[in-house]
């Protein structure tokens, strides 16, 4: 473009980069806390891109969402591993399995993009900012049977995490 | 537009945008130096001691003190941390509480941005501050540092859940009035939810909300009595143990930023942020007084619950959380969708709310009396089941009393 770097390019930028090295960060982080961190940090980018496509909304639960959620991860990690004792524990004996499916979700990807007709700054119109009243009218009259089976799964594994999780009465 | 219309003159965006921001850092600071010292001296009241009372005209230099002491005291890292956890996390735990502030209006003109989403984007960014928490937990390398990061983390996920869905509730009022006379669009918008409160705070419209966001409050910020994440006599003082010198005063500049803001934040809501009470409006001269008058008392409120409230154990806590504020959360939504649905008035949204309070205080009421009886865990609520007959039922409690 002729204009030079626009404000928004100079953003999604240092997006990319923060979001590309954090994302190899949490695969390559021999530390599982470690590697959680690297996940928010990815989180964090992914939310700012959303910040740049005016859908505010959408970057505002990816925050409220995985904020949470990582710190949960963060617990089970504490928890449930040796996260201490052992830190270099991530490669085991599924790791072909774990290449294979890598390569198969970027063969997917590559072939997701590549069938796409991308839109030019010429051919597309200007971005419209889509009203958080538009997407709540969609997901509750288009998409509500989609949003309730989504909803009863959600309870089913709730529910199944507190059975699991609760205390056998006998056993006291 | 706050500065520039402050000072009378008209400048470029980037030093309008830089202003803000110095502003906002002074009143952090400020805020904490004069928290600290009013709550020393509210609880020394309290306890029937004076307080500060050497630096300074009353000892109102003594924040001034402590900080100077903080700055020049030795930064510690104990030899077993995690570098980069541990000394990331204080940043880490403070700026998501700094960037809280852009939605939060002063007076109706006053904030640094008017977000659409503002109510989401407070909660949204506040969450990460817990990230924060949990790093310092887990990169001091310390037992008791861990269990108040873990008990944090527990503490701050459980009261999101039902402040979160009272704000909903809040929103769906606020969404109702303001397509009378204005736009409904804009109730997820502070200011929005502010300038509705001309005539009816809504504490009026939705006391059941106030009470377990006030709740919920005390609780994301570690206040007595949910403070079980930096309990000296359990976990000596929690995530932030192993901390000395400035990192341990941004922990603390977080604590008390967070406080202002999430009083703040209650007093906007539900007591009408800048508007005059009951639409007596005397001129705009006033609203940022108003605000911090509202703020100001509900921030004594806070402080003095320090001193009257006895510790809870963290499985009561829990359990308060899920099995009472919860249930009543998803009643109040459900209650003003049915309302509202069919275009209710407002009395009866404020009828059902104060309805629902009443059971919810009625419930606590009757949970505290059971509580008498706890030490044995009997769950006996007739009086006349004789105490003989359940003592050989005596189980272990899992945590120590109180």
């Amino acid at each position: 473009m002729e204009d030079g770097v626009t404000a928004t390019q100079v953003v999604f930028w240092i997006l990319a980069v923060v979001m590309l090295v954090s994302a190899i960060g949490v695969v390559t982080a021999g530390n599982i806390v470690y590697a959680a961190l690297f996940f928010i940090a990815a989180l964090a980018g992914v939310a700012g891109i959303y910040l740049i496509l005016t859908v505010e909304f959408i970057a505002l639960v990816q925050l409220l969402v995985y904020g949470s959620a990582v710190v949960i991860l963060i617990l089970f990690a504490l928890m449930l591993t040796r996260a201490r004792e052992r830190p270099q524990a991530l490669f085991g004996r599924s790791r072909p399995l774990g290449i294979a499916a890598a390569l198969g979700l970027l063969a997917m990807l590559i072939g997701a993009i590549v069938a796409t007709t991308w839109s030019t700054p010429e051919t597309s119109a200007a971005i419209q900012p889509v009203g958080l009243q538009a997407i709540g009218d969609a997901i509750f009259t288009i998409w509500i049977v989609p949003f309730i089976i989504v909803g009863v799964l959600l309870s089913i594994a709730l529910d199944g995490a507190i059975m699991l999780a609760s205390p056998d009465e006998d056993d006291n | 537009m706050v500065l520039s219309e402050f000072a009378g003159v008209s400048m470029p965006d980037w030093i309008d945008a830089l202003l803000r921001v110095v502003f906002i850092v002074a009143l952090m600071t400020i805020n904490a130096f004069a928290l600290i010292y009013l709550e020393r001296k509210i609880l020394a009241r309290l306890q029937a001691r004076v307080g500060p009372t050497r630096t300074g005209p009353i000892g109102t230099l003594q924040s001034i003190a402590d900080a100077l002491k903080l700055v020049t005291k030795e930064d510690v890292r104990p030899i077993t941390a995690d570098r980069w956890a541990f000394e990331l996390a204080p940043y880490m735990a403070f700026v998501p509480v700094f960037l809280v502030f852009v939605p939060i209006p002063f007076t109706e003109t006053w904030f640094i941005r008017d977000l659409n989403l503002g109510l989401l984007y407070v909660f949204g960014v506040l969450g990460l501050n817990i990230v924060g928490v949990v790093m310092a937990a887990w990169g001091s390398d310390n037992k008791y540092a861990l269990l108040g990061g873990v008990r944090a983390a527990a503490q701050a996920i459980s009261y999101e859940i039902p402040m979160l869905l009272i704000i909903v509730a809040v929103v769906m009022v606020a969404a109702g009035r303001l397509a009378v006379d204005g736009d409904a669009s804009m109730a997820g918008s502070i200011n929005a939810i502010v300038g509705d409160q001309t005539t009816t705070p809504y504490i009026l419209l939705q006391p059941l909300g106030f009470v377990i966001f006030m709740i919920g409050a005390l609780a994301e910020l570690h206040r007595p009595p949910f403070d079980m994440p930096i309990a000296e006599s359990e976990v000596v003082g929690g995530y932030f143990v192993e901390y000395s010198g400035m990192r341990w005063g941004l922990f603390f500049l977080a604590e008390y930023t967070a406080l202002f803001l999430m009083v703040m934040l209650a007093s906007s809501i539900f007591l009408g942020g800048w508007n005059w009470p009951f639409g007596a409006d005397v001129g705009l001269g006033l609203q940022i007084v108003l605000t911090l008058v509202k703020t100001s008392v509900m921030i004594v409120l806070v402080i003095g619950s320090r001193a009257l409230f006895p510790r809870l154990r963290i499985d009561q806590l829990m359990a308060f959380s899920w099995k009472v504020l919860l249930p009543f959360a998803i009643v109040q939504v459900i209650a003003n969708g049915i309302i509202l649905a069919y275009g209710g008035a407002d009395w009866v949204v404020g009828l059902v709310s104060f309805a629902l309070l009443a059971a919810l205080f009625g419930l606590i009421y009757q949970l505290m009396r059971q509580r008498k009886g706890e030490g044995a865990r009997t769950v006996s609520t007739t009086p006349a089941t004789p105490r003989v007959i359940t003592a050989p039922d005596v189980t272990p409690v899992e945590a120590g009393g109180d």
